[in-house]
């Protein structure tokens, strides 16, 4: 798997968790929980592609990590405009940025396999 | 005659054993180690001052056509792949024997490699074993005498696959290769003496793709298929190999610890008795193996669901216990938000 | 006969485990000269060591053996299908061993009785030098002591070729080699050799490769004519020398 399919998915599955857990930070978010999760997903998608893609260019875990945080944080940063929850969403999604930025770089690009896959 | 002493007659057994090197650019230096089928000696390559292997083997009688051996060892010395080593001259010495110069490698015997190394090392040499023995299944060579004592393994752990004295060559292509003219890089092969220059490939008995009578068994127990112990030479095809790549695959999983199943159900595959339930070319082996070292199912396998579960665990080990971390560290932040 | 009845260049080729079986008693006898000469010494200590005769009792036995063999066909009835000859050999000196035992309990032999001029001191100081085997089974001992016995003829076979050719330069730095050099404290070296002898170093190598090749040609000669048949030639051949000597041009024909 290449290291921007592999960003985008765990920055996917972190963004789909990252909405979810508002339910338990901010449980009067609760009727709006589809779009939260659709949109936290959404950004995590994009912040994973591209650390993922920064991760290939730049063989320097420090820098990947710094990366992340830095897209995590500003991606995070959009979303609290407008809303009174500016730590709640600007940290965990600072984090998010800062684990895919760890992982991205600590993945290793394996050439496909043939046939059979799970 | 006052007899003579045992270190005298041990001594004298093996001077009286060492080859009629006269004529050849070689000289001996010392014996490196003695087979069923011949004995390597270092020996120095006056012409060029560079150490080489030398093997020396017996040529059998009815060795055939000579000019087809010295064809099929021209196939050999042109497998140029850093798996193989590479044959520099051949050729038949003043006594009868056949020998031919290799280059000199240095390293360990698969064997004693496999004694230390772990086992994820041991598999990727496995995969550069197979390698090589796929390349030269591409060149239409087969080579019938894969054992850990033909595998050495550099101090890079560079694998290199020896003796190629027993392997068959696909007979079109022993007929491709005779037209095609020597190249500089053959050094000496067929040229200068080639009249007393010959194969020694084929050396002990077998020839191009049906050299080998019927009935004549070569190789080693243990590390041959059940159609090659029986000696049924035109049943050999590269499936052989496979079945020996099993068994070395097989050496190399031995442990204190029973194998990982899907290993030993790639091992069963290669193995099986009859060659059309085995990898039908060493290429797909090898991607078996591949598939298990990338954490991927194996075709040889057919895995529990929890196998499979305990696979997808394995594999995505890193993002699994990062996304536990960040759960957990989510459960922490909102605790101390919230205070 | 003289215990060097082996001294001679062998007359031919041919196997005098199969010449003991010829129809001219000349070649027979012949045959069977060549074979004491090349089993007596282990023959000899076998019984010394194995069946633990003493010394005088033993040389007494090693003459009956073969002179009872010689009377009786032993060696004609030799089937190369069955066994190797120095199989059968030590198997017949067994048997023969254990009912000269019962006979000796019965009736002191008379002794003494020598026909064979064989050179038992000799065989004596090989066995205090060199030992008994106690480590070694019967037949590996006997096997050990027929090789031992083997590459003596051969030695004294090159001896003689090099004095024959006029090639006394190449056997002394044989013996100094490969027959003194693994006994002594310190094996001379080639250049050390070349000195000795006024030679190049070159030359020492050259000259110790020509005649380890003509030492192999003895062997194999010798071998040959001890075997009796080919298949049993070509084993002992290979294992003795780590060779198969049917193609070698030095070997028989």
């Amino acid at each position: 798997m290449n290291k921007p399919l592999f960003g985008l998915i765990l920055g996917g599955i972190l963004g789909v968790f990252d909405g979810l857990t508002a339910l338990l930070s901010a449980p009067e978010t609760r009727t709006q929980i589809a779009s939260i999760v659709v949109g936290s997903t959404f950004k995590g998608l994009v912040a994973g592609l591209l650390i993922g893609f920064f991760a290939r260019k730049v063989k320097s875990l420090p820098l990947c990590i710094l990366f992340g945080l830095a897209v995590g944080a500003l991606f995070a940063y959009f979303v609290t405009l407008g809303t009174p929850y500016f730590w709640k969403i600007i940290l965990p999604g600072s984090v998010v940025g800062i684990i895919v930025g760890y992982a991205t770089q600590k993945h290793q690009e394996t050439p496909a396999v043939q046939k059979t896959a799970t | 005659m006052n007899g003579i002493s045992d270190a005298a007659l041990h001594h004298l057994r093996e001077v009286a054993d060492e080859p009629d090197l006269s004529g050849t650019p070689y000289e001996i230096v010392e014996t490196l180690g003695r087979g069923g089928m011949g004995t390597v000696y270092l020996a120095r390559d006056l012409r060029l001052d560079r150490e080489v292997a030398l093997k020396v083997v017996q040529l059998p009688e009815g060795t055939g056509d000579l000019e087809r051996l010295l064809r099929e060892a021209r196939v050999l010395a042109r497998l140029e792949h850093p798996g193989i080593v590479p044959v520099h001259d051949a050729g038949l010495l003043p006594c009868g024997r056949a020998f031919y110069a290799m280059k000199r490698v240095r390293g360990q015997q698969l064997d004693e490699y496999a004694r230390a190394a772990p086992l994820p090392e041991r598999l990727r040499a496995f995969e550069r074993i197979c390698e090589a023995v796929a390349f030269a299944h591409a060149h239409g060579v087969i080579h019938r005498d894969l054992k850990p004592e033909n595998v050495m393994v550099g101090p890079f752990g560079e694998v290199l696959v020896m003796d190629w004295g027993v392997a068959k060559v696909a007979p079109h292509l022993v007929g491709a290769f005779c037209c095609s003219p020597s190249s500089p890089g053959d050094e000496g092969l067929g040229r200068g003496r080639s009249a007393a220059k010959l194969a020694l490939m084929g050396a002990r008995g077998e020839g191009s793709g049906g050299g080998t009578e019927a009935g004549t068994i070569l190789g080693t127990p243990g590390y041959m298929p059940p159609e090659q112990e029986r000696g049924e030479v035109d049943r050999i095809d590269e499936r052989a190999d496979v079945w020996a790549l099993g068994a070395l695959l097989g050496f190399l999983l031995k442990g204190k610890e029973p194998p990982p199943r899907p290993l030993e159900a790639i091992r069963r595959r290669a193995m099986a008795t009859e060659p059309a339930q085995r990898y039908p070319q060493v290429e797909e082996l090898a991607a078996d193996l591949s598939r298990y070292l990338a954490g991927l199912r194996v075709d040889a396998h057919q895995e529990t669901v929890l196998e499979r579960a305990g696979r997808f665990v394995r594999r995505y080990r890193t993002p699994i216990l990062l996304i536990l971390a960040y759960l957990v560290m989510r459960v922490l932040l909102i605790f101390f938000l919230d205070r | 006969m003289d215990s060097r009845a082996g001294d001679r260049f062998p007359l031919t080729r041919r196997s005098v485990v199969e010449a003991t079986r010829d129809a001219d008693p000349d070649v027979r006898r012949q045959g069977w000269e060549s074979l004491v000469a090349s089993y007596w010494r282990p023959v000899y200590k076998v019984l010394r060591v194995r069946w633990r005769l003493d010394r005088e009792d033993a040389e007494d036995l090693t003459q009956e053996f073969f002179a009872s063999a010689l009377v009786k066909g032993t060696f004609e009835r030799y089937d190369p299908g069955k066994a190797r000859f120095r199989t059968y050999l030590r198997t017949c000196l067994d048997g023969f061993a254990a009912n000269e035992r019962k006979a000796a309990r019965r009736l002191k032999r008379g002794g003494g009785q020598s026909f064979l001029s064989l050179d038992f001191a000799g065989a004596e100081e090989e066995l205090r030098r060199y030992g008994a085997g106690e480590e070694l089974d019967v037949e590996e001992y006997f096997h050990r002591e027929w090789v031992r016995a083997l590459f003596g003829l051969a030695v004294e076979d090159l001896r003689r070729w090099s004095e024959a050719t006029g090639k006394a330069v190449h056997f002394h730095l044989f013996e100094r080699y490969d027959l003194e050099g693994p006994d002594a404290p310190e094996r001379p070296t080639y250049a050390e050799l070349a000195a000795e002898t006024g030679l190049p170093a070159t030359q020492v190598t050259n000259y110790l490769a020509a005649v380890r090749r003509e030492l192999r040609r003895l062997v194999l000669e010798r071998l040959r004519e001890l075997t009796g048949s080919e298949r049993e030639f070509r084993d002992e051949a290979r294992l003795i020398l780590g060779i198969d000597p049917v193609k070698s041009p030095g070997g028989p024909k």
